[in-house]
């Protein structure tokens, strides 16, 4: 079942060896790249910002792992995906801190991100050990191949 | 004849965290030979779905049971193949109990 996906992550939405002092400010750095690149315009990071702090941190689904996401909206011109390794722990205050990896998510339906966002999470079902793994890596190539392999 | 769980899997806007705990949850199914229906749903809107089980983040469970009519299994790890297996199945003993 699992898709001969495109790339799920392109190596320019890719950041590594990050710093943040709050779960915020490590959305917003691990968001950049799409705001760069011109698929999501910032109102939609306040969106990711807000759907935590009004329904808690169920966005930390695995011990070190944050998917931020919102709902589909105009903010989103461009389905992607964007990642970013922190080397200090964020805390979400989730049973699931600290976290290191922060994954972004922008879609603009609810349809155009089903593929890559599923090639992801048969990642994570493949390897229980792929958060430790991520941060291992040392460069972003590195990164972009255990990711999009 | 038997009848299939439905199954619905809950986040904030579902497309995100309740796809990737969908996938988790199918996965389990396949592996088991258990044949399910699965839909993403979110956490507004997701009490008006005909579903016989809702599965969503330990952090939006109070949130979904306030107006769930059905049962609400609550997931600490999303994609954790151990612990949804067994929540999973524990819910699909009951199901089919309840058929019987």
């Amino acid at each position: 079942m699992q898709s001969q996906s495109p790339v799920s992550i392109g190596i320019d939405n890719i950041r590594i060896g990050l710093k943040a002092n709050t779960w915020e400010d490590a959305i917003r750095q691990a968001s950049e790249p799409l705001v760069g690149s011109g698929a999501i315009l910032g109102g939609y990071i306040d969106s990711m910002i807000n759907s935590v702090k009004e329904l808690g941190p169920y966005i930390v689904l695995m011990p070190g792992f944050a998917l931020a996401h919102a709902a589909p909206s105009p903010e989103v011109l461009r389905t992607d995906i964007s990642v970013a390794v922190f080397d200090s722990p964020i805390f979400f205050n989730s049973d699931n801190d600290p976290v290191y990896v922060v994954m972004c998510l922008a879609c603009k339906d609810k349809a155009s991100h089903l593929e890559r966002l599923q090639h992801i999470a048969y990642k994570f079902l493949d390897d229980a050990h792929l958060v430790r793994r991520i941060r291992e890596c040392k460069t972003r190539d590195e990164l972009s191949a255990l990711l999009n392999e | 004849m038997k009848r299939v769980p439905k199954i619905q899997t809950v986040c904030g806007f579902g497309c995100g965290s309740s796809l990737m705990l969908r996938m988790s949850i199918e996965e389990i199914a396949k592996k088991h030979g258990v044949e399910i229906e699965s839909f993403c749903g979110d956490v507004s809107t997701c009490s008006a779905n005909t579903c016989d089980v809702i599965f969503c983040s330990v952090d939006l469970s109070d949130r979904v049971r306030q107006h769930a009519k059905v049962p609400v299994v609550a997931i600490n790890r999303l994609m954790d193949k151990q612990e949804v297996e067994e929540k999973f199945l524990k819910f699909i003993d009951g199901f089919e109990r309840k058929g019987e």
